[in-house]
């Protein structure tokens, strides 16, 4: 096992990093920016390196501060947590380079899933159902314009080398097709130069269930149950089905470490493949309060090599877990971040009863949220025997629940845990716009 | 093959023995045979349970565990020099060192051979004694020759120092493993380490030559461990500490991989061999299908006589060894005292050389017959011209010996046998094709040099417990020694009784000593045979051997049957 890991992150999830090392008796590097000197998390760890400036392309960006700091303080392996390195191919391969266990997917397997089109068609060969479009980059309009007659209007133009809407067109009839198409091919040229597209029906409604799974370096890979996000922030219900393609696919590629398959789940109950996440989920503690398995520890015993420590068969589902983001935002200010310096903290005890409650969280009282990063200052997850129970146990410990000085999405919690929909279970991906319970932005 | 027909050879066991012969015959052989096997079990125990229980409470899997977790399941183990070292001791407390502290076998991984080169951490926490190198480099040889996958399976603490004039300097000195490592890379063939333990000095090439490394949570490589380092306790250097994964796996890179513990790492380099290119032993089959022989092997163990003077069937032999018991004979007509043909192992053609023991016709005078296991002129030639033609094929040869020597004599001297000899060593030291010898029993004098004994450099020589190897019998070299005492037919010409006594008291001394040294456990103690195997084992050691020869493909030239120098031979010995 690795001596010294070096959390390339911050916030919540570098302090959740930190606490399954030190499980696992393993010195822990915290690497930090200027902004985040005096960080609550970082006296968690055994060693402290400062990467540069607030701005993160200097610092949590910075892959050769990054490997720089791993060198200078002997650390053998890297855990990239989510966002920042944790799905860059380039920064996996220099790990490898340099001698450096990344603690995550193989470089090929993040390239593989980045590229959303190799993706698409390397779970499509894998007998995964994918959305009804194209499986190849269109060679022009004209060829979009005849495909999208045979899946139906309303349909998506997409980025192969996409993300984050850029080069994302819907079109819903042929007449918007041919602008589309030119304006899509640009925007995804200037934005990755690469302007290949691809085509999907556009699936109205629908939920968002995601899979996560783990798999060893030895082939063996097993799923952890799935995660339902529909509503923009969290909660979850476990469902019996064995999502089997989701592991072989994964299996298919040679798929390592954790990762998460996301679906979605049409009118009719089918799934169908969207994408896969190849890191650490935000959300990834629900799963790990339903089956009692740790991710982030299962996560550095396979980047040491070590067999998975667990069997499918020996996976048992239980209870239901609640997960609430907690962000330094005004969700009554269209979500406008609200840094600024945390006065009191105070967090909710397990009220035991069957319940849990646990808190990932990146603050304290008496530090200021730098204004520079993500605005995630913790999560608040709740289990319980089932999810009416889980709802009750959410509420009370929300209210119990106090960050002081700061602006957060407590207030909306309350009022989406109070929501007579989201209680009965009726809802979808619109949930939030279509309640009207936040000035949700879209983009 | 259409014009070489391989035709049925041997007879059932009840017609060609009686069932009174037989059963004597197999419970002598028997006897043999069980004390082969508490042999071999003492080898594998190493040291003892003790040893054992220690490799295991540090969560290791003992040496022979690791072997028996790398192979394809239900496959065999076949082991060389188990008996390397046996009987001997070393350093002042009279140490044994049971294989010479490292086992050399061959398994089967991902269904191809490999050459598997693990210490015994059982013995000495796997350390190097006297011969332990030798050991090591002829598993590495076989290796080159026959271009078969090695893994390296390191879990050894250096050199055993009492002994270290033994193992240090020579040509053959522990220096020579690294030099095979090398060559083995030079050559292409592909070497996979496993670091299982401790790995000091020296024995740190070794791994690192090879292509991949493998490193376990708890195994280290080091020029010199932590005792030899000033100022360690103080500093609490350990040996795992300056040597262990995290520093040779992401610091120095001299090791690839760190895995949990034994089972992680054996499953790894399963995985490294099922990467390499597949065996070609289905290709060169040309269609047919490997096929146990219609006699049933296990008989061989049965078919030897209790007397070492008296003559069996070598056909009934052959039968046993060979696909379906079928048999091409080469030139049957032509020295009849020797057996020379092709047959299929495993379904691949082989040629055999081997020994008619029966009496048979002189080639010249007219009713006279002749003894067989001895060396006469067309016999020699006709072995010579099989030898090339399999070269020439690239066929392997299987020599089974139980050659008493050369024909000697005016008529042998007249005939020019110096000559016709000097024919045959030189086919076979040039051969390139794989070879494989058998000293079934005796392996007399030039007999055993012209028949591909161990100095012509067969990939393997192994013996059965009947062998007897030596320059002569007992009683030959007795009568050599002793010759001014004796009369024309060798009786004892002495002035008295008590003279004539002494003398019968010094060849019987003479011939003890050489039966001693015909002892195949003797001679396996210091290398002169690789192995001794149960004559019923040998159909699966031949087997084996043909299949490695065949498993690289391009390695050496095989041709198919049709363009055989035996196709057209045929044609013109007939």
């Amino acid at each position: 096992m690795f001596k010294r890991v070096l959390v390339a992150n911050r916030g919540e999830i570098a302090a959740r990093v930190i606490r399954a090392c030190r499980e696992l008796s393993i010195e822990t590097v915290a690497v930090y920016s200027e902004a985040d000197r005096d960080a609550p998390w970082l006296s968690g760890a055994t060693a402290t390196v400062c990467l540069g400036p607030a701005k993160a392309s200097l610092s949590y960006l910075d892959q050769d501060a990054v490997l720089q700091a791993a060198d200078q303080t002997e650390a053998r392996a890297i855990h990239p947590g989510y966002g920042f390195l944790s799905e860059n191919a380039v920064f996996a391969a220099r790990c490898a380079q340099q001698g450096i266990a990344f603690i995550g997917p193989t470089p090929a397997s993040i390239r593989l899933m980045g590229d959303k089109l190799e993706a698409k068609r390397t779970m499509a060969a894998a007998g995964v159902p994918t959305i009804p479009g194209s499986l190849g980059a269109l060679r022009s309009a004209d060829e979009a314009a005849a495909l999208a007659e045979r899946v139906g209007y309303p349909v998506l133009l997409k980025a192969a080398a996409g993300g984050g809407g850029k080069g994302m067109r819907r079109c819903d009839d042929a007449r918007a097709l041919p602008r589309a198409f030119s304006e899509a091919a640009l925007e995804a040229h200037h934005a990755f130069g690469d302007p290949r597209l691809y085509l999907e029906k556009f699936l109205e409604g629908g939920r968002h269930i995601e899979f996560q799974v783990l798999a060893d370096t030895y082939g063996r890979a097993v799923h952890l149950g799935e995660r339902d996000c529909s509503v923009q922030r969290h909660h979850q219900k476990l469902v019996e089905e064995s999502p089997s393609p989701a592991i072989g696919a994964a299996a298919s590629f040679g798929y390592v470490s954790a990762g998460t398959l996301e679906f979605l789940r049409d009118a009719s109950g089918g799934l169908v493949f969207m994408e896969m996440n190849t890191r650490l989920q935000v959300e990834h503690p629900v799963t790990e309060l339903c089956t009692g398995i740790d991710l982030v520890r299962e996560q550095i015993g396979i980047a040491a090599n070590r067999p998975l420590s667990m069997t499918q068969d020996g996976i048992r589902f239980s209870g239901h877990a609640i997960e609430l983001r907690i962000n330094a935002e005004d969700p009554d200010a269209g979500f406008a971040p609200d840094p600024g310096l945390v006065t009191a903290v105070s967090i909710p005890a397990s009220p035991g009863g069957g319940v849990t409650v646990r808190w990932d969280g990146g603050v304290a009282a008496g530090w200021r949220v730098p204004p520079h990063y993500d605005s995630l200052v913790g999560k608040l997850i709740v289990h319980a025997a089932d999810r009416p129970a889980a709802i009750a146990a959410a509420r009370e410990a929300l209210s119990a629940l106090r960050l002081d000085g700061i602006k957060t999405t407590i207030p909306l919690h309350h009022r989406i845990l109070d929501d007579p929909d989201f209680v009965a279970g009726t809802y979808d991906v619109s949930f939030l716009e279509r309640k009207a319970l936040a000035a949700v932005p879209r983009g | 093959m259409a014009k070489l027909t391989l035709e049925p050879i041997g007879t059932p066991r009840e017609r060609a023995l009686d069932e009174t012969t037989y059963r004597a015959q197999r419970t002598h052989l028997e006897g043999l045979n069980a004390a082969l096997r508490a042999k071999r079990d003492e080898v594998r125990a190493g040291w003892g349970p003790e040893y054992r229980a220690r490799v295991e409470k540090k969560g290791k899997l003992s040496t022979w565990d690791r072997i028996e977790r790398l192979k394809d399941a239900g496959s065999p183990v076949l082991s060389v020099g188990t008996l390397v070292n046996y009987g001997r001791v070393f350093g002042e407390e009279r140490k044994s060192s049971p294989g010479a502290g490292v086992v050399t076998a061959f398994v089967r991984v991902e269904d191809r051979w490999v050459v598997a080169i693990a210490n015994d951490n059982t013995v000495a926490s796997g350390s190097w004694w006297p011969q332990t190198p030798e050991k090591i480099q002829r598993a590495q040889e076989i290796a080159l020759r026959l271009r078969l996958p090695v893994v390296y399976l390191v879990d050894c603490s250096g050199l055993f120092l009492p002994e270290q004039a033994h193992t240090f300097p020579g040509r053959e000195g522990a220096g020579a493993i690294f030099r095979m490592n090398a060559l083995l890379s030079d050559a292409g063939v592909p070497q996979i380490a496993g670091v299982h333990g401790d790995c000091i000095a020296g024995g740190g090439y070794m791994p690192i030559i090879s292509d991949v490394v493998y490193m376990t949570e708890q195994a280290y490589m080091v020029i010199a461990g932590a005792a030899l380092v000033k100022g360690a306790k103080s500093s609490k250097i350990t040996s795992l500490s300056i040597g262990g994964p995290d520093v040779h796996v992401h610091l120095s890179r001299c090791a690839d991989h760190r895995v949990p513990d034994d089972d992680a790492l054996l499953t790894s380099v399963r995985r490294e061999v099922a990467k390499l290119p597949g065996s070609a032993c289905a290709y060169y089959r040309y269609g047919a299908q490997a096929a146990p022989p219609r006699h049933a092997p296990e008989e061989l163990d049965g078919l030897f006589p209790v007397d070492h003077r008296h003559a069996y069937d070598m056909r009934e032999v052959l039968a046993r060894l060979t696909d379906h018991s079928l048999f091409h004979e080469f030139a049957p007509a032509t020295g009849p005292e020797m057996i020379c043909g092709l047959a299929r192992v495993s379904g691949l053609y082989a040629g055999f050389v081997a020994n008619n023991l029966a009496l048979t016709d002189h080639p010249v005078h007219g009713g006279v017959k002749r003894p067989g296991g001895i060396l006469y002129r067309d016999g020699i030639a006709k072995v010579a011209q099989f030898s090339r033609a399999c070269n020439d094929d690239g066929i392997p040869i299987v020599w089974l010996q139980d050659i008493a020597g050369f024909d000697i004599g005016p008529e042998a001297e007249k005939e020019g046998l110096l000559g016709y000899g000097s024919s045959l060593i030189y086919a076979n030291s040039t051969n390139t094709v794989p070879m494989f010898t058998v000293l079934l029993r005796k392996a007399s004098g030039a007999g055993y040099y012209a028949m591909a004994g161990l100095p012509y450099a067969p990939i393997l020589q192994l013996a059965t417990p009947l062998t007897r190897l030596a320059v002569m019998e007992g009683r030959t070299l007795a009568i050599g020694a002793f010759n001014s005492k004796l009369d024309d037919d060798f009786k004892i010409v002495a002035a008295s009784e008590r003279e004539a006594a002494e003398i019968a008291k010094g060849m019987e001394a003479v011939e003890a000593r050489i039966a001693r040294d015909m002892d195949p456990v003797l001679a396996a103690s210091q290398r002169d045979v690789d192995e001794i195997v149960t004559p019923g084992e040998l159909r699966l050691w031949v087997c084996s051997a043909i299949e490695m020869a065949y498993q690289a493909i391009g390695a050496r030239r095989v041709k198919n049957p049709r363009i055989f120098s035996f196709h057209d031979l045929d044609r013109l010995i007939r």
